[in-house]
């Protein structure tokens, strides 16, 4: 190695140095958000083995994570996890397909009868769908139809109200323009309305979506054989409470997870609206 | 529009547009403190533009500027009267005129080059020619690097050259531009007049631009057409003999300007005295500009 390779590897050391705590300071930010999480996942596991609080109550995260092991193990937890999300996206599919045309349809094309339509839709959308639960297991039975139905019902609602509301509050600057270049009916839809109400549109497929989530753990604590809900459920009445916990903590991260991927798609197909 | 059949389809003209007794009449509805009624914005106007004139509409507010405007732009129809267009009445909205509007109405899921080909869009220009075509307006009013922008990245007055250039880049052969230039603030508004100037020059369309701002019609106009409000009448169009090109350092302190701005202040000072005053009517001159009474 020569004199000059040398003392360059020399200096390169010296700026790893000074790197090394400009990457610490970076990293510290960048974990600062989750600082939060790191102390919850300590306390839940230092507590309950310390005899802080009873662990037959609260038992430690380590043991919550041993059972979900063991379920992930035999199969079921994914199993819980798949049909969980199968009847919540079929729901919201179900919900999204009707409400955002009739949406259109309404704000779009038929102002007045919407004025006339909407006490009616608040009334519905006001409705828990949770209290209704009795009547769709009246008419759709105990089967998955009862529990889709629920879905469709919460998520309809916030959908339908936020398109409606998207439609109507389309700048009407941006329906002038297109107007004066001679767009028809078409390219008005296609490239005004639709991309101009998206944003409240997709604000309310996620509120539909997180209602719909909700309320299904809800419906599968009544009936049903499989699923989140069921998986609390079934734990409390057998009194095996880290399965509880674990099923609870599932619930929460999918939630979260539902969300944060409708944002992402949100961002991806929205850009540059002003907020 | 019972006398709409009246109207001729087609009239021989040498003008670009030509504007023949337009009358608008709104109907108002009752309420509780006025009785039901009719509101006359425009009352019998008649005007020719020549073919790439720069003609300026002035008025104060509610002299039915903006309702002619729409008229023009076959986005309103008038109780009576007709727009011909190289002598074809008017119908409808065409890509033979490109309008601008006060509040830029720039599409904010579109970049700026994406809102530029909006028009080119609708008449089905391939994609590669409306590439070609928005890099070239795009360029003309000055917004090179900008393109993938979105409108929210640009200020008011480079969202204004956005939507000029929008209007322009469908090759319109009229140009009808309402009060573009009142939401930016003083210094961008001389700058965009000079810059609309040039771009006039550079096009040679025919422009018809409404305003309130007396200097701005007297800045820009080879004749400044003026609205009386109430009900919206054509009180005179004066013509603007100031040398072109215009430039705004030197054309606004001329002594021409200045008595020429002061001449269609006083038109629209002296409102004909058989004009029905409005119950609440402000004194024009307060209406129209804070510098229209220097």
């Amino acid at each position: 190695m020569s004199k000059a390779e040398l003392m360059e590897s020399g200096e390169t050391v010296a700026h790893g140095g000074v790197d090394l705590s400009g990457a610490l300071d970076s990293l510290n930010e960048k974990l600062m958000d989750y600082y939060g999480i790191a102390v919850l996942v300590i306390l839940w596991e230092v507590a309950p083995r310390l005899g802080w609080i009873d662990s037959q109550f609260f038992p430690a995260l380590s043991s919550v994570f041993a059972e979900g092991v063991k379920l992930w193990a035999d199969g079921t937890l994914l199993l819980h996890i798949a049909v969980s999300l199968q009847r919540t996206f079929l729901g919201l599919m179900g919900a999204t397909a009707l409400a955002i045309p009739l949406g259109f349809v309404l704000g779009g094309w038929f102002p007045r009868f919407t004025r006339f339509l909407s006490p009616l839709l608040n009334l519905f959308g006001q409705i828990n769908a949770f209290s209704l639960f009795p009547l769709f297991v009246l008419f759709f039975g105990i089967g998955e139809l009862a529990k889709f139905s629920i879905i469709f019902w919460s998520c309809l609602w916030p959908i339908l109200f936020m398109t409606i509301a998207g439609v109507q509050r389309v700048e009407p600057l941006f329906i002038k323009l297109a107007r004066s270049m001679g767009g028809g009916r078409r390219i008005l839809l296609v490239h005004v309305l639709i991309p101009g109400a998206l944003p409240s549109i997709f604000t309310g497929v996620r509120i539909g979506a997180t209602v719909a989530f909700l309320m299904l753990i809800a419906a599968e604590m009544i009936g049903a054989s499989s699923g989140l809900g069921w998986l609390v459920h079934n734990s409390s009445v057998n009194y095996i409470i880290p399965r509880l916990y674990l099923a609870a903590l599932l619930i929460a991260l999918l939630g979260m997870i539902f969300n944060y991927s409708l944002h992402r798609l949100e961002a991806h197909l929205i850009h540059g609206t002003t907020n | 529009m019972a006398r709409d059949a009246d109207v001729p389809q087609q009239i021989q003209t040498d003008a670009k547009i030509v504007v023949k007794g337009i009358t608008s009449v709104f109907h108002l509805k009752k309420t509780r403190t006025t009785p039901a009624g009719e509101f006359i914005a425009l009352n019998d106007i008649n005007l020719e533009v020549r073919k790439g004139e720069f003609l300026v509409l002035v008025g104060p507010s509610g002299c039915g500027k903006s309702t002619l405007l729409d008229i023009l732009a076959g986005l309103a129809h008038p109780t009576s009267g007709g727009v011909y267009i190289d002598g074809k009445k008017v119908t409808g909205p065409a890509l033979d005129r490109g309008i601008v509007l006060q509040g830029y109405a720039l599409f904010p899921w579109r970049t700026v080059r994406q809102n530029v080909e909006f028009g080119l869009e609708i008449k089905k220009v391939p994609k590669q020619e409306r590439a070609a075509i928005s890099d070239n307006f795009i360029h003309l009013v000055g917004l090179d690097g900008f393109a993938d922008r979105f409108p929210h990245e640009l200020s008011g007055g480079m969202k204004q050259r956005v939507a000029i250039a929008r209007a322009l880049a469908y090759d319109p052969e009229v140009l009808l531009m309402d009060e573009p230039f009142a939401a930016v603030d003083a210094q961008t508004r001389e700058s965009l007049q000079d810059e609309l100037l040039r771009i006039w020059e550079a096009t040679g369309k025919t422009i018809l631009f409404v305003t309130h701002s007396i200097e701005e019609a007297v800045f820009l106009g080879d004749r400044v057409a003026v609205l009386t409000p109430n009900p919206g009448t054509l009180r005179e169009i004066v013509k603007i003999d100031l040398p072109r090109p215009r430039h705004n350092s030197d054309t606004r302190s001329s002594a021409e300007f200045g008595w020429i701005r002061r001449k269609i202040w006083e038109l629209l000072q002296n409102a004909p005295s058989d004009a029905r005053p409005h119950p609440n009517a402000v004194p024009v001159a307060d209406a129209i500009s804070p510098t229209a009474a220097l």
